[in-house]
């Protein structure tokens, strides 16, 4: 898996998010980009990468839990996106953060339907373009830790960068957080009711277990979910909101293999005629229910004949 | 009496639970048992993080404590008042066992010799990367098939 190609992401009125989008420094590239997304509208990123708002009456952005999305700006360009949030009253917000990465610098805002923007500045990238530059790492949320990391390390083939949630250092970060010396992202931290009788009136501040995935040059963090949420019903394989993986046919091929060996549904390899974005998709879903997308990109190989050949051959 | 059949499990705490776990599995050999607050009935329920390894019939639950506990000097690898867990090898195997530690340069103390009289052989005393003193030793009644042991002073 080279990295993100795309993030669809949910939102009740699509014409405001468009707008607040654009603000932000995205590109809008069309009002129907990618097959599957309902009617929604679509934004690149210098990298090539792609936003895609997605129409939802109830949009699922789940803002107060880990998920999130973050995406890389120039710094100059985040100062100025910071004033227009000023004046629009759009609070920002920055967290002591777990992954050593983003410890130093974090900005987080949230878009008018309740999903939360990260914007990352790293150091070095051009100035004053005034774009969004990449996708920096998206967030999901699991009802099994253990099971997510089987899927998306043994399955997919993915490296573990972060755990948190397993050490006394977890837990003394999370006591800092319930005294309020600590201000800590939605999702790392919680407050536990015991269940025992003789503390059932206590309340207890813990590490909520989540951990980091590698994608190429981006991040997939999993968040524990700290209640149950309606799945989409088992049979629906595409859907929104969903994360695309930019890969190889091989890499489709090879992951086709091992969840039909361990009996998950897919669908797919599908081929997409008119999409100028993506040459190929399969549909995954992951065991929490989240929905992925492994994608092959228009552009992805050298020689036209050939991919053309490797899809034919897998599909 | 309460007439108790046998111990179940010990529990004791760590500070890092993956690094506990790879100590216990990975370096002792013990087997992974279950954890605890990786699933959303656990974050609902409330429950504290924690872990097991599983030697034989014996489980060690590795708990994450709250708070740092006070460390043991690094040099101090016996406990200040005796206290241990103490896992039984055979006497063929021990020396192995001490090179294994050796070649993961684990430092432990030993091997001490028993009296001859005493049940035990030799041990090696050293501690798991929370702080938690250990022991190995070898038997030297490892080949004795005892009969039904008698308990004096019961009954």
């Amino acid at each position: 898996m080279d990295g993100i190609s795309h993030i669809v992401i949910e939102v009740a009125d699509l014409a405001r998010a468009k707008e607040f989008y654009r603000l932000v420094g995205f590109e809008l590239t069309s009002d129907n980009g990618l097959p599957e997304c309902g009617r929604s509208a679509l934004f690149r990123t210098a990298s090539g990468q792609a936003v895609i708002l997605s129409e939802s009456s109830q949009p699922r952005s789940l803002p107060e839990t880990g998920v999130h999305q973050a995406y890389r700006i120039s710094i100059s360009d985040r100062n100025a996106v910071a004033q227009k949030l000023a004046a629009w009253n759009v609070t920002v917000h920055t967290y002591e953060e777990d992954r050593p990465r983003e410890k130093g610098d974090n900005f987080y805002f949230y878009d008018p339907d309740g999903n939360r923007i990260q914007l990352v500045a790293p150091s070095g990238s051009p100035d004053g373009s005034a774009k969004i530059l990449g996708i920096d790492h998206a967030a999901i949320e699991c009802h099994d830790v253990e099971w997510a990391e089987d899927f998306y390390v043994k399955k997919l083939g993915l490296e573990v960068d972060h755990r948190v949630g397993w050490r006394t250092d977890d837990y003394v970060r999370a006591k800092l957080w319930g005294e309020g010396k600590e201000h800590m992202a939605p999702g790392t931290r919680r407050w536990d009711h015991r269940y025992t009788v003789m503390e059932q009136k206590r309340r207890l501040p813990r590490p909520n277990t989540h951990f980091f995935v590698r994608v190429g040059d981006a991040i997939l963090g999993i968040y524990l979910a700290t209640q149950h949420r309606q799945e989409p019903p088992e049979e629906q394989l595409v859907g929104t909101p969903r994360i695309g993986f930019r890969a190889g046919c091989q890499t489709i091929e090879r992951v086709t293999q091992v969840l039909a060996a361990s009996r998950m549904p897919m669908k797919g390899p599908v081929e997409h005629q008119n999409s100028a974005l993506i040459a190929a998709s399969l549909y995954i879903r992951d065991p929490s229910g989240n929905f992925l997308e492994l994608c092959v990109p228009r552009d992805n190989s050298p020689k036209l004949e050939d991919r053309e050949l490797r899809i034919k051959q897998i599909t | 009496m309460a007439d108790l059949e046998a111990i179940s499990h010990s529990a004791i705490c760590v500070h890092d639970l993956r690094e506990a776990e790879d100590f216990y599995c990975n370096v002792l050999g013990a087997r992974q048992g279950t954890r605890v607050n990786f699933k959303t009935d656990d974050a609902i329920r409330g429950r504290s993080v924690h872990g097991s390894v599983i030697l034989e019939d014996y489980l060690l639950a590795l708990m994450v404590t709250r708070d740092f506990m006070p460390m043991p000097p690094a040099e101090q690898l016996r406990g200040a008042h005796g206290f241990r867990h103490a896992f039984r090898v055979r006497r063929a195997r021990f020396d192995e066992i001490t090179n294994e530690l050796l070649r993961r340069g684990i430092a432990f103390e030993g091997p001490v010799e028993h009296p001859e009289k005493s049940p035990f052989g030799a041990s090696i005393y050293f501690k798991d990367p929370s702080g938690n003193f250990l022991e190995i030793l070898w038997r030297r009644d490892e080949d004795v098939n005892y009969e039904k042991p008698y308990v004096t002073g019961v009954g």
